[in-house]
């Protein structure tokens, strides 16, 4: 009798772990940007006052990202599934760079109810012209699960 | 823009798990006490030994989950020396998924070895409960593979991977702890938690594999287990 009321309570205990998820309309994996300054020898967060932000597609029209975002402090983009890198132009007012992400990518399962997605590993942040001074990653890794407080890189101004 | 992934749980919330799981300590307590009672009263001063055969129930619950996954497991552990019983495992489990947005198969056998320690004391030398604490190491032969994958992206346009199939290995180490408890001479139920630690997490470069056989999901470095058993000792040596 005692074994039967074991058998039943784990079998409650079981299937009550299984979860229900509620799935995103697209899976893509959204790296989160932070910018970030020097004070004091210490790194420091830093808004800008102003960003527009687009993504260069190959054979794609330039499709913005960010239109004149007022006072932004991060922003979050999808990373290309197609190629080992994403290249992103941004404009801080009148300022102009090029921001280029470096990356392998695994697919992985998200959930039987979600699908697939993309698992991307940061390797290298690249810039061009001199308006971002440095870049730092945080966290290498890029999936289609990217948490609210996630940060990926610093871009140091 | 920013996703957010929303699980939201019926009720497994972990301390409702933790709660059922001490529910269950206490009613094996319970057992382990009246059957010592009775077995105390024999005043039995022999002790059998012998290979302890087991099937994992767990398996067929997981039949009637989403995803179904397909599995047996069966376990034989001996007690060499004093409270020391080394453990071997051998499982089968797959898994095979035909989605809107995929199509997935992943299928393998697996084994573990180990040793687990009885913390209990005895109240006589006939006494057969154990409550232990043990390690595994286990090693997964399996395939796996993906066919009409899609993957959503509005931005950069939707991206289809090629059909895809690999032969992988995956070996992992679990701690484990658990409960046996002698419910008529030489059969025991039990159950057992086990905390796994994959250690080729990096197995597969192209696709990570959802179903590990014996281990679980490969996203996840470190993982849970959990085996519901019913175990036979064939009584060899009475000394």
């Amino acid at each position: 009798m005692r074994s039967r009321i074991l058998f039943v309570i784990i079998s409650i205990l079981v299937t009550g772990c299984i979860s229900v998820e509620i799935c995103d309309d697209d899976n893509n994996s959204v790296m989160v940007a932070k910018f970030m300054t020097m004070k004091e020898d210490l790194p420091a967060d830093s808004t800008v006052a102003s960003l527009s932000l687009y993504g260069i597609r190959e054979g794609r029209p330039d499709s913005l990202l960010y239109n004149n975002q007022p006072s932004i402090n991060t922003f979050d983009v999808p990373l290309d599934p197609h190629h080992d890198f994403t290249r992103f132009v941004l404009h801080l007012g009148e300022q102009t760079d090029t921001l280029e992400l470096m990356h392998h990518q695994e697919f992985y399962m998200i959930s039987y109810d979600c699908g697939f997605g993309n698992l991307f590993t940061l390797e290298t942040v690249g810039y061009r012209t001199g308006m971002i001074k440095s870049a730092e990653i945080i966290d290498e890794i890029v999936d289609a699960e990217t948490e609210e407080d996630d940060v990926h890189i610093w871009l140091f101004l | 823009m920013l996703k957010l992934k929303r699980m939201m749980y019926i009720s497994g919330s972990f301390s409702k798990t933790a709660l059922l799981l001490l529910l269950l300590s206490l009613l094996g307590k319970v057992s382990a006490q009246e059957v010592a009672g009775q077995e105390g009263s024999k005043k039995d001063t022999l002790r059998t030994f012998g290979p302890r055969f087991g099937v994992d129930l767990a398996p067929f619950i997981y039949y009637f989950t989403e995803p179904k996954i397909i599995g047996a497991e069966v376990s034989v552990d001996f007690e060499i020396y004093k409270n020391l019983y080394p453990v071997f495992e051998l499982g089968y489990s797959s898994t095979s998924e035909s989605e809107e947005t995929f199509d997935y198969e992943s299928v393998g056998n697996y084994a573990r070895v180990g040793i687990d320690y009885n913390l209990l004391k005895a109240k006589d030398r006939a006494w057969h409960n154990t409550m232990t604490l043990g390690f595994r190491y286990g090693m997964s032969f399996f395939k796996q593979s993906s066919d009409n994958v899609l993957i959503y992206s509005d931005y950069w346009g939707n991206y289809m991977p090629d059909p895809y199939e690999s032969s992988l290995k995956a070996h992992w180490l679990e701690l484990t702890g658990g409960i046996k408890v002698e419910l008529v001479s030489n059969l025991s139920l039990g159950w057992m938690i086990r905390y796994k630690f994959l250690l080729n997490p990096d197995m597969d470069p192209v696709m990570i594999p959802a179903l590990i056989p014996g281990y679980g999901n490969g996203v996840n470095t470190s993982t849970f287990g959990f085996s519901y058993s019913v175990f036979y000792m064939i009584p060899l040596i009475k000394k």
